[in-house]
């Protein structure tokens, strides 16, 4: 976690890099008590026409979130989240979380930062995976953590 | 195709309320940061949250929109157990995600007992670039605590698209 970045628009986000593969689609599906067999079942899938069991599309939520609290710091608190599907990701692609600031705004002792982001699978070809997302969070403007 | 059918269309308002079998739990929240890889301590360390201004560990706030264990479901066919419509839609069509809207409201602890409620917004179809029918169905879940307190929003959109010929 780098913490406690000062917010400015046009700030790009350290890029998120994550492998998602089959065994973390297994550990995905078993904290969230989604055990669809889609997320696992290599042979399900190729009877759907399927090159793999494909990655929870909720997961990417999940990973635009920590993108940007490992930016902003543990004192960031994620307000919204907003994120549309473009293609599916299969077990064991590779994908990147881009994020930018495009929005900072000083409200009630907090900057309000708005930062959007996109998901692409890490390759060549690079398709996008998740395009058009927006996060929205608070950090305390003195970026101090509480003391203990 | 036509896929908004009367028969469809008649979910529109249609509500249905999920009370967990029992509260979160440290550990729920440590399994899904873990699967997720995130590696924020607030999620584990009582010390981290507390500095971080919370009063026990946090979940992740993504956690609550994912999570069907507030459903307390048996696994279907193919395995799923979380919260479905089983909207009545004609045969030949593929479901898939759309996309999401989160609001957070509140800090998820280990001590909620989760409180959901799902309620059919809207539909719409649409005609693909390739002529098929898309059938678009926006869903709003109201996650609350015990207390009644509003802890986040998400506004899920489905897609059923036509499989073509």
């Amino acid at each position: 976690m780098t913490g406690g970045t000062t917010p400015q628009v046009g700030l790009a986000l350290t890029p998120l890099r994550r492998c998602l593969r089959s065994v973390d689609l297994v550990a995905y599906a078993g904290a969230t008590w989604d055990w669809h067999r889609l997320h696992f079942d290599q042979a399900y899938a190729a009877e759907r026409g399927l090159p793999g069991p494909i990655v929870d599309g909720q997961m990417f939520g999940a990973l635009l979130v920590e993108q940007v609290q490992d930016e902003f710091g543990p004192r960031a608190q994620v307000t919204s989240v907003v994120f549309r599907f473009a293609s599916m990701v299969y077990a064991g692609e590779p994908v990147r979380v881009d994020g930018r600031v495009v929005e900072v705004e000083e409200t009630d002792g907090c900057h309000r930062i708005t930062v959007d982001q996109e998901v692409t699978v890490d390759d060549e070809e690079g398709r996008t995976a998740v395009k058009g997302a927006r996060t929205v969070v608070e950090v305390p403007v003195d970026g101090q953590e509480v003391p203990a | 195709m036509t896929l908004l059918t009367d028969e469809v269309r008649a979910y529109i308002g249609r509500t249905v309320r999920y009370t967990a079998p029992e509260a979160l739990g440290r550990s729920s929240i440590r399994y899904f940061a873990r699967a997720v890889g995130d590696d924020n301590p607030c999620y584990t360390d009582d010390e981290a949250a507390a500095r971080a201004g919370h009063r026990d560990v946090v979940a992740p706030p993504t956690f609550v929109c994912e999570t069907n264990q507030y459903a307390d479901g048996r696994p279907d066919d193919d395995g799923y157990v979380g919260h479905s419509w089983d909207l009545p839609v004609p045969e030949g069509t593929r479901l898939v995600r759309g996309g999401h809207e989160y609001e957070f409201h509140a800090p998820v602890h280990p001590d909620v007992v989760l409180d959901v409620s799902w309620t059919v917004e809207g539909m719409e179809e649409k005609t693909s670039r390739s002529g098929t029918s898309l059938l678009l169905v926006t869903s709003l879940a109201e996650y609350r605590d015990q207390a009644g307190t509003l802890l986040a929003r998400n506004r899920e959109t489905l897609i059923y698209q036509e499989v073509a010929t």
